[in-house]
């Protein structure tokens, strides 16, 4: 009972903090509102029509897609580390973010060789999306494929390089033989963003991120009994093919979606899982899960708030600032833990 | 004796013709069997398959030909949830997650019974308990089971076979890594589990002292072939000296070790 206080001071903590974090990226982008239009726009008051044009068009949504983001692709990264053993493994080591990239690539850039123009931005935005979701998919069936011949998890995690390495010489040799407009819409894409989602994408994403989660919630009794090796749980009646595909099957969902929507975004999955588990101490996925779901959120909205620096015309892309918070815990984790 | 059938719910395992192996065959022609509340130990030189024997003996692994039967029924046509009531498994090593409390690792060993999020109920929770009391770990539910010595380990991954109640509990080589009052205690622990917990253990051992002390029967896997007798028996028939292909090396049958 001491154990669930402790947990609950945690949680209630990350939750006023996101919350504090969620307020500060409505608050601050390139342009600086004063705190009580914000207030009266969301509460339906009287505000400058500019300010409730720009929380309701721009902010809001990019913020509900930060959180879903940093989210899912962090219970990605916790399931994938249990699944495979590995303190290191998420969707981007694994290479569905490569698959991904592969099908966006092939999108943008491949479509010139046929002569074909994207004019309409909608067809454009909807094909990068199939795109990137066939590629994650594609990916992920050749995990499921291989991943019954490979008994050894470092196998599987070699096999995801390779992935990354096939899919990043065929994505050059596109690059190489692409228009430069072409290759600026693909470099713009790797880079990131949670900006320019419509209403309708924000809810595709949403719903197939919460089918995501509804099967990582199912998964946690069997993630628990791999905690302890392969062997014995095969042992305890777990059914370990079934195990795999419905994990591997919950996180091409959740990454795939995510990489489809804002582009390959690393670290945050390796990272975010550490971090929870820092902070409880509790290796149990019916706390993990859900924390580190929040902790997601939060690191990703601070990330996007980062990212927008405030006051300033200007957007960094949304991987490099989560590349500058993610590595330095990675790092302290590989000195921490002797990792062999 | 072996080769023949048994229905009687006495022999709960039954190894008919079992040839071991995944692609190709490790050791073949296994005849084996073991009734209710009976220790065996599995001797071997090292690469003979042991550990093979054990993993699928619980459907860890599977095996290339020949019958596993447990109570009469093929293991094969188990479902996964039903076989963890019927065996368990000890492995000689296993990873131990950090942060991960014992009475949690003890909690996971309720997989085949917990409902869909894994919570024990109270008769478990109860259970857990008192397994900790049996296998000496009283008070240490709490600790992080990364901080554990290896004996206390090993007590702990016994406690998991309790827990999950199977009939037959298999333990992978359980005092190899441990020190000589580790083993001990290990032994000791199996010894009380089969007298009064009235499980099946079958476990490999290079202690052929041990085995011979402490066990109903023996399964030899030779190097030219297979054979299960009681201790003294095996004795008498100079079976031990089967056990290694080098000639060179006798079984002393008083000290019960080679020479």
């Amino acid at each position: 009972m001491k154990a669930k206080g402790k947990y609950f001071t945690i949680y209630s903590l990350i939750i006023i903090s996101l919350s504090i974090f969620i307020a500060l990226n409505l608050l601050l982008g390139s342009v600086l509102f004063p705190v009580k239009d914000i207030i009266a726009a969301i509460f339906g008051g009287e505000a400058p029509e500019y300010v409730s044009n720009i929380l309701f068009s721009h902010r809001i949504p990019k913020a509900i897609t930060a959180l879903l983001a940093g989210a899912a692709l962090s219970v990605c990264g916790l399931q994938m580390q249990t699944l495979f053993r590995n303190p290191l493994a998420d969707p981007y080591i694994l290479g569905i973010s490569s698959g991904a990239g592969l099908g966006v690539a092939i999108f943008v850039m491949g479509f010139s060789a046929f002569g074909i123009t994207l004019s309409s931005s909608i067809a454009a935005n909807v094909g990068t999306v199939v795109a990137a979701w066939l590629g994650a998919f594609g990916v992920t069936l050749l995990i499921l494929m291989v991943s019954s011949r490979l008994k050894e998890s470092i196998s599987l995690l070699i096999f995801g390089i390779m992935i990354a390495s096939v899919t990043g010489a065929i994505i050059s040799l596109i690059q190489y033989f692409s228009s430069s407009a072409q290759l600026k819409v693909f470099v713009v894409w790797t880079m990131g963003s949670f900006s320019g989602l419509s209403p309708t994408n924000i809810w595709i994403m949403f719903i197939v991120i919460l089918t995501g989660f509804a099967m990582t919630v199912f998964n946690i009794k069997d993630l628990n009994a791999l905690l302890l090796g392969e062997a014995y749980a095969k042992s305890l009646g777990v059914n370990l093919e079934r195990t795999r595909r419905s994990i591997l099957v919950a996180t091409t969902l959740l990454a795939g979606s995510v990489t489809a929507f804002c582009g390959p975004i690393g670290f945050i999955g390796i990272a975010v899982p550490h971090i929870a588990r820092m902070l409880f101490r509790n290796a149990d996925h019916k706390v993990l899960v859900p924390a580190t779901a929040i902790l997601g959120a939060t690191i990703m909205i601070i990330a996007d708030t980062i990212s927008q620096m405030p006051g300033q015309p200007e957007v960094l892309p949304i991987n490099t600032v989560s590349a500058l918070l993610g590595v330095p815990v990675i790092l302290y984790i590989i000195m921490k833990s002797k990792i062999s | 004796m072996a080769g023949s059938r048994y229905v009687n719910s006495d022999n709960l395992l039954v190894l008919e013709n079992l040839s071991l192996g995944y692609n190709k065959t490790i050791y073949s022609n296994i005849n084996a069997n073991a009734c209710a509340a009976q220790t065996i130990a599995v001797v071997g030189a090292n690469g003979t398959g042991k550990s093979t024997l054990l993993r699928s003996l619980c459907g860890i692994l599977p095996y290339r030909s020949g019958k596993i039967e447990l109570y009469g029924k093929e293991i094969k046509k188990y479902k996964a949830s039903q076989l963890a009531q019927v065996v368990s498994f000890v492995p000689s090593q296993s990873p131990r997650a950090k942060n991960f409390s014992l009475f949690d690792m003890l909690a996971t060993s309720c997989y085949s019974r917990t409902n869909w999020i894994g919570k024990i109920d109270r008769q478990d929770s109860v259970k857990i308990e008192e397994t900790l009391v049996k296998v000496g770990l009283e008070g240490f539910g709490k600790r992080d089971i990364s901080t554990l010595s290896d004996g206390e380990f090993q007590r702990a991954a016994i406690a998991r076979s309790l827990v999950q109640d199977s009939h037959i509990i298999l333990l992978d080589e359980p005092t190899a890594f441990l020190d000589i009052a580790n083993k001990i205690t290990i032994t000791k622990l199996l010894a009380n589990i089969a007298a009064n917990e009235k499980k099946t253990i079958v476990f490999s051992t290079h202690d052929l002292q041990l085995a011979i002390k402490l066990c109903d029967k023996i399964w030899i896997m030779g190097y030219n072939g297979f054979i299960q007798d009681t201790p003294d028996r095996l004795i008498e028939k100079g079976a031990f000296d089967k056990i290694f292909k080098d000639s060179s090396l006798k079984f002393d049958p008083n000290l019960f070790t080679f020479v």
